[in-house]
């Protein structure tokens, strides 16, 4: 609240802390194993007997104050973990967090009013009440003057368009408003630091593109600094400076965008339809074929590789096809996709392109093997 | 936070109080959104209430007295735990109702909030218990209207009595807390609560001399539902023990919400939480 931040560290001192320092963090649930037959309520409650899952295992990442992290992974592969740690919600196995140099497990309410946090399967809102009315609430709670208060809505309610859902009581939501007004209610007390837990998910893709430019004004004009995970590459490509992968409760990058994104090779794949059937041809070092070749293909030597992080060396390969139609998947590292397309020109007279950006899902499973 | 100074420390509390006073207020409007529900409930706990009491009355109509305690002397430990437990649960209803939280995972939420969980968490909960207050009024009134006709007691009863159902009340809050605290190891504590806050409260509804000794110690100690109703009567309707009493009452039931607090902020680190 207010008022513990009239003592707090001298701001030249807060200026070079980190806005996220996770060191060494570990979490390992225990849950008791449930006894089978009599009495096994009572026998589960005095039973000693657990099973542990590790779901993170020694993380440790830095964020700078201003950064844009996207934070990446399967389901179940820590993510949540690692961000109710992270805003002191669960208390690490081993390991520790500073968040602008405060403790949020030691200190929990001083660093819990310098934070916003969203989750996107879960409300904060008032679930009853009109969504103006959970505000008010907010700010009594976060210690923020109504000046502020009307100040900050106002901002808030042009770029998310509050206006429009701000007598409806927040059960009536859709997803879409519901996420707007989540995210205006995490930033009412204007924290230096926003976590967001799949912020995205469920929504349209007007709805996704009214939260991003949201969160790009507040990290970009604002200097806020933001954490998010998502399931969906675009937040990453459009938001995201860096990007952290978790898989299996370890982080397995740590990086730049770019960077990532040539890590993976993330092919793109291309279907041309042929007007008059096509023959293949032209087929140098460069051109995999692979999958269910009929004969009269030329087949690579090293066909049977699947597409991994390491092997990452073809240009373009055939997916599947028909007898009308051929799908590749480009590597658009190696080849431009124009070119890719002008090879499949001289293959036959092309009728119709379709072309699918790969699935996130797919990347990340790649990016750990 | 122990470097806060005392001045700190104040209007920390005043901001506190106000506070808790808007989440009640908040909370009570939130119910009036369902005001046919609220208007049913509370009629069905009176009615609830009512066979209680009624099954209660058949029992003592029968027996009478109950080792050496008379009609109206079981009625007034009824009546005191009744007030008391509606007192524990006009307030600290969402304590007793952890479960959920842990369970669904809302506990998260609270958890992001720059204030203890216990202050998020109990107005959540907050509701009037008229049904309850009634029916237990009602009983201490008949039983305490027939001991001060017949001189057993004085007036000084009615605020004894009232001091022994506010100790009383943060003596079952204290023991809920306890209970809820055990779900942070275990999710689920219906079971738990069963035996220490159900049972427990029925037990002390009569006088401990019905049980065997290592019972009523039990209930006076680890689970101390017997301060609620059965140490005050001896003093304010048998004049047993001494004025005593009540300062030990007081300090009782303090030192029981502090071990409580303890063990609750140790239960707090051992959150799971849920996936999402």
């Amino acid at each position: 609240m207010e008022m513990m931040t009239s003592r707090d560290m001298p701001t030249v001192q807060a200026e070079r802390e980190a806005a996220i320092e996770a060191v060494g963090l570990c979490k390992s649930f225990k849950t008791p194993v449930v006894a089978q037959g009599r009495f096994s309520g009572i026998r589960s409650l005095f039973s000693r007997e657990y099973t542990t899952k590790e779901a993170v295992r020694d993380i440790g990442f830095t964020v700078e104050k201003g950064d844009f992290v996207g934070y990446i992974g399967p389901n179940g592969a820590g993510k949540s973990t690692t961000i109710k740690m992270l805003t002191g919600i669960l208390h690490p196995s081993s390991g520790s967090v500073k968040l602008a140099g405060i403790d949020p497990h030691r200190d929990r309410l001083r660093c819990a009013s310098r934070l916003g946090v969203v989750f996107g399967q879960r409300s904060q809102l008032w679930w009853d009440l009109p969504v103006k009315d959970s505000y008010d609430i907010l700010a009594h709670m976060y210690g923020v003057d109504d000046a502020d208060k009307v100040r900050r809505l106002g901002e808030f309610a042009e770029l998310l368009d509050l206006d429009e859902f701000w007598d409806t009581p927040v059960r009536k939501l859709s997803l879409g408003q519901r996420m707007r007004a989540d995210i205006a209610a995490a930033m009412l007390h204007d924290p230096e630091l926003l976590f967001l837990d799949e912020p995205t998910i469920g929504l349209d893709v007007n709805a996704k593109r009214n939260i991003r430019g949201f969160l790009k004004v507040l990290n970009e004009e604002f200097g806020k600094t933001i954490l998010l995970t998502t399931h969906d590459m675009d937040d990453i490509e459009q938001l995201c400076r860096r990007v952290m992968v978790i898989g299996g409760g370890r982080l397995t990058y740590d990086g730049t965008v770019e960077g990532l994104r040539r890590e993976i090779g993330l092919p793109t794949e291309i279907k041309v339809t042929y007007r008059a059937g096509y023959v293949l041809a032209g087929q140098g070092d460069d051109l995999i074929v692979s999958g269910d070749m009929q004969t009269g293909a030329h087949v690579q030597p090293n066909q049977e590789s699947d597409l991994h992080a390491a092997d990452s060396s073809f240009a373009m390969r055939i997916v599947s096809r028909t007898e009308s139609t051929l799908t590749v998947e480009v590597n658009r590292e190696e080849v431009r996709t124009m070119d890719a397309l002008r090879e499949l020109g001289h293959w036959g007279e092309i009728e119709d392109v379709e072309m699918r950006e790969p699935d996130f899902e797919e990347i990340i499973r790649r990016v750990y093997g | 936070m122990n470097e806060r100074t005392i001045g700190d420390r104040r209007v920390a509390l005043q901001n506190y109080i106000k506070l808790y006073l808007i989440l009640i207020r908040t909370s009570v409007r939130s119910r009036m959104q369902y005001r046919f529900n609220f208007a049913f409930g509370t009629v069905l706990a009176a009615i609830i209430q009512l066979s209680e009491f009624l099954m209660i009355a058949i029992v003592l109509a029968k027996f009478g007295a109950v080792r050496g305690w008379t009609m109206h002397e079981v009625g007034y430990l009824f009546a005191v735990m009744t007030l008391a437990k509606t007192l524990y649960r006009t307030f600290g209803n969402e304590v007793h109702n952890l479960e959920r939280y842990l369970v669904e995972g809302e506990l998260d939420q609270l958890l992001t909030k720059p204030l203890p969980v216990l202050l998020s968490l109990m107005p959540r909960g907050f509701r009037l218990m008229p049904g309850e207050l009634l029916q237990g009024g009602a009983i201490l009134a008949w039983a305490l209207g027939e001991m001060l006709r017949t001189g057993q007691v004085t007036w000084w009863a009615i605020p004894q009595t009232l001091f022994a159902i506010v100790t009383g009340g943060v003596v079952l809050f204290a023991i809920g807390m306890a209970t809820a605290t055990c779900g942070f190891w275990t999710t689920r504590i219906s079971m738990l609560q069963n035996m220490t806050e159900d049972a427990a409260q029925t037990a002390a509804r009569y006088p401990l001399t019905l049980y065997p000794g290592w019972m009523s110690g039990l209930l006076l100690t680890a689970v101390p539902v017997g301060l609620v109703g059965y140490v005050p009567a001896l003093y304010i309707l048998r004049g047993e023990l001494g004025l005593w009493v009540f300062p030990v009452l007081a300090a009782a039931s303090c030192l029981a919400v502090l071990l409580a607090l303890r063990f609750w902020k140790f239960g707090i680190s051992k959150y799971q939480s849920t996936g999402s």
